[in-house]
């Protein structure tokens, strides 16, 4: 019996010092577990103890939480009050927002400990007010909303025409178009302007993105980079604005709450209404137009998502749910990531001035460059990747472990537990990022001593990772390289600072103006 | 051992743009090593692989020419548990693997998009790849790969410490 408890221990110890080596990342976390693991060795029962529960978590009270929230604009500075709640409480923290407990953990080698645990089927959060509206309305799930085997069938569906490099390079030719109007768009704007300013540069790049995500879903236009703008797409992008506004304001709400004041949920449900019957509107037309094509004897080709998730065996309602998600998820996304590039770049010349180099080294007087030009663009990529480590899209992400408690750290977080992942305080460290806030895109070139793989994660890592994430970066390479071979761009007034803001996702605080000089 | 880790992080880049280079000059070697070599292959395209799992257990397989490590392991169901998490589309690192290295130097450079991965690998080494991206050629052929240790959940382990 004493030898079987022994071979017990020799094996926990091989285990966990297995684990031990994923939290070595960090000193404190290593003298910690150095302690720690002396302690086990001795006599395991005590470790038990040195364990922390959920009560021990420290964190504010739901009432100033709720303070903080409601009658600070709490909501828009969420990723500041990251910040705030890591330098009071230390990497872990709990708060109640809203009805919901939430631990947050803010340090990187924590984020890599709870992503190694999110299990086969991760779950993002099964609190959210958009799978309320989608069981409200008799709504199919989409990729986002949807958990267990339903998700897996629909991400395994969609992952391997959305993330493989080589399906991925398809598109090229699609988005190149509607690059190219972006840049007729552009022009346009800046020759109505006497000083070539074009004014608030992200509502150009929402159409942008709302028009390239649509040409990928279903290999057809939708007018938003016309002169005139079609109403439908304006009242698509502003209802995905209402609707994130309103899904962190429905969360922090509880539900009796909901019954009294009834404006948000009301509003958040008319923007989801909106975007469905955009997204079914769409689709039905394409299909409309492939049947009469094979009634016609055509041959029918298809490239494009829509097609690739009609041709499965999933319900039509399915498809509506995926198309809908897709959309409203490449929207905002792109037009963030490329107003704040634009923005970085005009307010560092000498970066821009290197990155236009690097572009035109690479296409050597071609106007148009493809994927596998952008491929040979480090520094393209550095920018891209420094501007989402300072003003990530989704400064906060989530994870719920639904089937057995989890160790993060030094506490135990039982099974169900709402776990927010802050990944704004992280890339904002200065332990991991010197000069955190300055925007320094070399530092991508040239990984120091205490880069850490997880501090800056802005597409999150693993199975229900952004399955956008290389159409994205695609996107928005294939769009910088040609804005950059077109234009130089300046600030208008240099004095005028932007700050992020969160709107559930992270946007600008205020209008972005830049001057386009014509190269 | 958080300094080797850290070594490893800082080193990645700088290793990744070196493997291009030993790579085109070692697989200028592999064919230099003629007909004598090609014997050694069997027949068919196919090309046996030992994998040591985690618990250092062989488990031998034939694949063939052309086919992924990751489709290996899922077509011939070999057991090593969460291997390929995201079905090749290279989100994760779950499919990490780790090469001889006479091997590793003849292996196709890595993209820029499996180095972002594997730098979220768990337990990297100077002669990790993912398997999904490396495809099976005449060379692999009595290849030996090692699955990397897994990420223990430390609360069974310590339970079972407790219990025994």
């Amino acid at each position: 019996m004493k030898d079987a408890a022994h071979k017990g221990t020799i094996s926990s110890l091989a285990r966990m010092a297995q684990s031990l080596k994923l939290v070595n990342r960090t000193s404190i976390f290593r003298n910690l577990t150095e302690v720690w693991a002396e302690s086990m060795f001795r006599n395991p029962e005590t470790v038990i103890k040195r364990h922390k529960s959920l009560a021990d978590v420290p964190g504010p009270s739901a009432a100033s939480f709720l303070t903080d929230i409601f009658f600070r604009r709490g909501l828009s500075r969420l990723h500041e009050l990251q910040l705030q709640g890591k330098a009071k409480y230390g990497p872990v923290w709990k708060a109640s927002f809203g009805p919901i407990l939430t631990v947050h953990v803010a340090d990187p080698s924590l984020i890599e400990q709870v992503l190694r645990q999110e299990g086969k089927h991760p779950i993002r959060s099964d609190l959210s007010s958009w799978k309320d509206y989608r069981q409200c309305r008799g709504h199919s799930y989409g990729l986002l909303t949807a958990e267990g085997e339903e998700w897996q069938q629909f991400r395994s569906i969609l992952g391997k025409h959305m993330l493989k490099p080589k399906e991925v390079e398809a598109y090229s030719d699609v988005l190149n178009d509607v690059v190219g109007d972006l840049i007729k768009k552009l022009k346009h704007h800046r020759s109505q302007n006497p000083e070539h300013v074009v004014k608030d540069i992200s509502s150009e790049f929402y159409r942008f993105g709302l028009e390239g995500i649509s040409s990928v879903l279903f290999e057809s236009r939708i007018g938003c980079l016309e002169t005139t703008v079609p109403e439908e797409t304006e009242k698509f992008i502003q209802s995905i604005n209402t609707m994130f506004v309103m899904t962190l304001l429905t969360m922090a709400m509880p539900k009796f709450l909901h019954k009294i004041v009834r404006k948000p949920w009301q509003k958040f449900c008319e923007s989801w209404d909106y975007m469905f019957a955009f997204a079914k509107g769409h689709i039905d037309q394409r299909m409309a137009d492939v049947a009469e094509k094979l009634s016609r004897g055509e041959k029918v080709e298809g490239k494009y998502l829509t097609y690739y998730l009609a041709q499965e065996k999933i319900p039509m309602k399915s498809v509506y749910g995926n198309v809908t998600e897709l959309l409203l998820a490449g929207v905002d996304t792109i037009s963030s990531t490329l107003s704040w590039s634009l923005y970085e770049l005009a307010r560092h010349p000498k970066i821009q001035a290197s990155l236009h180099q690097e572009i035109q080294g690479v296409l050597q007087g071609r106007g148009i460059a493809t994927a596998a030009d952008v491929a040979k663009m480090p520094l393209m990529k550095a920018v891209v990747k420094e501007v989402l480590r300072l003003y990530p899209v989704i400064p906060g992400n989530a994870r719920v472990v639904s089937d057995r408690d989890i160790q993060v750290g030094e506490y135990i977080i039982p099974k169900k537990t709402l776990i927010t992942l802050c990944h704004y305080a992280t890339s904002r460290d200065e332990k991991y990022f010197t000069n955190p806030n300055d925007f320094h895109p070399e530092r991508w070139l040239k990984k120091d001593e205490s880069h850490h793989p997880y501090a800056s994660i802005p597409f999150g890592f693993g199975k229900r990772s952004c399955i956008g994430k290389r159409i994205a970066e695609l996107e928005v390479y294939l769009a910088l390289s040609r804005i950059l071979t077109h234009f130089e761009v300046k600030p208008e007034n240099p004095e005028c600072l932007v700050k992020p803001m969160t709107r559930t996702l992270l946007v600008p605080d205020r209008e972005i103006n830049l001057q386009f000089l014509e190269r | 051992m958080a300094a080797v880790t850290r070594l490893f992080s800082g080193s990645r880049c700088l290793l990744a743009r070196s493997r291009s280079g030993i790579s085109a000059l070692q697989r200028a070697a592999g064919r230099s090593l003629g007909p004598g070599a090609a014997r050694l292959y069997s027949s068919e395209n196919k090309v046996k692989i030992t994998f040591i799992n985690r618990d250092g257990d062989s488990i031998v397989a034939e694949g063939k020419v052309g086919e992924s490590l990751l489709d290996l392991v899922v077509e011939k169901n070999l057991d090593i548990d969460g291997f390929g998490a995201c079905e090749g589309t290279l989100a994760c690192s779950t499919c990490h693997l780790i090469f001889e290295d006479h091997i590793f130097q003849q292996l196709e450079p890595v993209t820029d998009e499996e180095m972002d991965m594997l730098d979220l690998a768990y337990g990297l080494t100077e002669t990790s790849r993912l398997g999904c991206q490396i495809c099976l050629q005449p060379f692999m052929n009595g290849m030996t790969v090692r699955v990397p240790e897994a990420v223990a959940d430390v609360r069974q382990a310590m339970d079972m410490g407790k219990s025994s």
